[in-house]
């Protein structure tokens, strides 16, 4: 079994896949800095001042004009609610909720890269992980060796968990090291805010608390790591069941883009709590943010992953053990 | 490709691997885990002024204050303070605090908000438009017009005001507040001028409550709107296009004066 992984790392390796996606990180790092960067220094020209608390005021103000217009989905409206007073409470305890550094750019970056930029990233080593020996011939080869077929499958999964992780890890270390070139490498210590409970568009704060930053972010990570381990169980068992790997990656993508649709307009269409990929904001939780279908909370929405997750590896096994290969 | 270094990979992406599971746990747990701890409620600190010369402007109120109508976004706010650039050759800050629609009871909590109040003591001038929504109430009081309410209402608009003005006052009684009164939408529309009786009321009692406050002033726009008002409204025949605002702001920028405060 040993053996096997390694063959399979070498394997992936040799493809230099992680180096590409590593390179894909950095790309769109460098570009979010630059673009953030900008935004500050724009913003901070508007207002005249660098003090976070008038800039924070200028954005409850704007939400509030936002609000005030009547003609509005009442989705988005509620979403709106929720952010404005979130962000008054953050002002009323004078706490910035973006403090300027690398850390609070890195948590940023993960949040919104979770439900679509990190899938994406998982797919491009998943998703032919087995398609890919079909494409190539040698799946006969490998399966030709006196080693138990489920074997081989579990190693190459194993290898999958392995590149998962190595990627979360390597996005959120390109995300500090080169957004820190800007805003400096600072920030561990802010106090975040977590713990906000919503019924609708009402902020229950009796259960808030603070967290530092570095905290945050671990959790963060947890949650980022668990989504990518999930949709790269699924690109796999793509994989095993569909032979060419760019139909798997298709099946994939319409998958994620639809979810990342589906999350503005589901909230009256309630069954669809139980797709998987509205399920992937996990961070909103944490953050306090409303999730896209009233009633959804952090454990409801890993129960559902993990469900899909098992149910994908099932029929991974059952597919590959069975399967006729010519 | 060496052995060694795959068997490293493999080792530290293992490590990272059940680090990260470990993550997850332990958030789920945390998040449930109900621990409340105390907020700490830290004091704002004042804003630093840096430069000798940094005016500050503090605008509040409602959609004239925000700028609806004109398309270019900017409203008197905006046309005052280009004009302060212009003639100072330096830009002021400005906290534009203008919510559309806001009323007069609105602005009485706004102004009790901490981080709003760490604003105005910082002001060295204060724009305020407030009232036309509390008078108006989108058109209504033109359809059902009923004397009554509109003195109910007038006079509840008078406490507020003098609450508002309070409120400034404790926290900052320098900075000067300039209260733009209010112009009639409805002149055209109304042939026996009952709208215009009604807003030069209300805005004579405005202005007896503003005389009140030795640094407030008020600043009337009823005459500008009075002879052609359908050319300096919006479309929407209530809000003032970018002309009107230029009136407005025409009016009220000459009154402001940008010495070195020295405070």
């Amino acid at each position: 079994m040993n053996n096997l992984i390694q063959n399979e790392m070498m394997k992936l390796l040799a493809k230099k896949r992680l180096v590409i996606i590593g390179v894909i990180v950095g790309i769109l790092v460098l570009m979010f800095t630059y673009a953030q960067y900008k935004q500050a220094e724009e913003q901070q020209e508007k207002l005249g001042t660098t003090d976070w608390r008038a800039a924070l005021q200028q954005q409850i103000i704007d939400t509030q004009n936002r609000l005030s217009s009547n003609r509005m989905l009442d989705e988005w409206r509620e979403q709106l609610e929720v952010g404005l007073k979130q962000q008054q409470y953050y002002l009323d305890h004078d706490i910035n909720p973006s403090e300027p550094g690398a850390a609070t750019f890195t948590r940023m970056f993960l949040e919104n890269a979770i439900d679509l930029f990190i899938p994406l990233l998982i797919m491009i080593v998943a998703s032919d992980l087995v398609s890919s020996e079909n494409s190539q011939g040698t799946i006969k080869l490998l399966l030709t060796r006196p080693v138990k077929r489920w074997k081989i499958l579990m190693s190459k999964y194993v290898t999958l968990l392995l590149s998962v992780s190595i990627i979360v890890a390597m996005t959120a270390l390109l995300s500090y090291l080169l957004s820190g070139l800007v805003f400096g490498y600072q920030g561990w210590a802010a106090p975040v805010i977590t713990g906000f409970g919503l019924n609708g568009a009402d902020v229950d704060v009796s259960q808030v608390r603070l967290v530092e930053q570095w905290k945050f972010l671990l959790m963060d990570l947890g949650l980022v790591w668990l989504v990518a381990v999930v949709i790269g169980t699924l690109s796999f068992m793509l994989s095993v069941l569909v032979r060419s790997t760019p139909a798997g990656m298709g099946i994939m993508l319409a998958a994620l883009i639809s979810g990342a649709i589906l999350n503005n307009m589901v909230s009256s269409w309630e069954s669809a709590k139980y797709f998987f990929m509205v399920n992937l904001k996990l961070t909103t939780y944490i953050s306090g943010s409303a999730p896209p279908i009233e009633g959804m909370t952090l454990l409801s929405s890993v129960i559902t992953l993990l469900v899909w997750w098992l149910l994908a590896l099932i029929v991974s096994f059952a597919a590959f053990t069975r399967k006729d290969v010519y | 490709m060496s052995k060694s270094k795959v068997l490293v990979t493999t080792i530290i992406s293992a490590v990272v691997g059940l680090f990260f599971l470990f993550c997850l746990g332990w958030t789920i747990f945390d998040h449930y885990g109900k621990k409340t701890s105390d907020m700490r409620s830290t004091e704002a600190t004042p804003i630093k002024k840096d430069l000798a010369n940094d005016f500050t402007v503090v605008a509040l109120g409602d959609s004239l204050t925000r700028g609806t109508g004109d398309e270019s976004g900017k409203g008197y706010v905006g046309l005052v303070l280009e004009d302060l650039e212009n003639e100072y050759n330096h830009k002021p800050i400005i906290h534009n605090l203008g919510i559309n629609g806001q009323v007069s009871e609105e602005l009485v909590q706004q102004v009790k908000q901490k981080e709003v109040r760490r604003q105005i003591k910082a002001a060295d001038v204060i724009l305020l438009t407030i009232g036309g929504n509390d008078l108006f109430q989108k058109g209504q009081t033109l359809i059902d017009y009923d004397s009554q309410v509109i003195s109910e209402s007038q006079k509840k608009y008078m406490e507020n005001l003098n609450d508002i003005f309070k409120n400034i006052n404790q926290v900052n009684d320098k900075a000067t507040i300039f209260l733009l009164g209010l112009y009639n939408p409805f002149i055209e529309l109304d042939d026996d001028l009952d709208t215009n009786r009604i807003v030069r009321d209300w805005n004579n009692d405005t202005a007896e409550v503003v005389a009140h406050y030795k640094n407030a002033i008020f600043v009337p726009t009823f005459d500008l709107f009075q002879l052609s008002v359908n050319d300096y409204l919006y479309t929407d025949n209530f809000h003032p296009n970018k002309k009107g605002y230029r009136l407005i702001a025409d009016r009220v920028a000459p009154l402001i004066k940008w010495e070195d405060e020295k405070r």
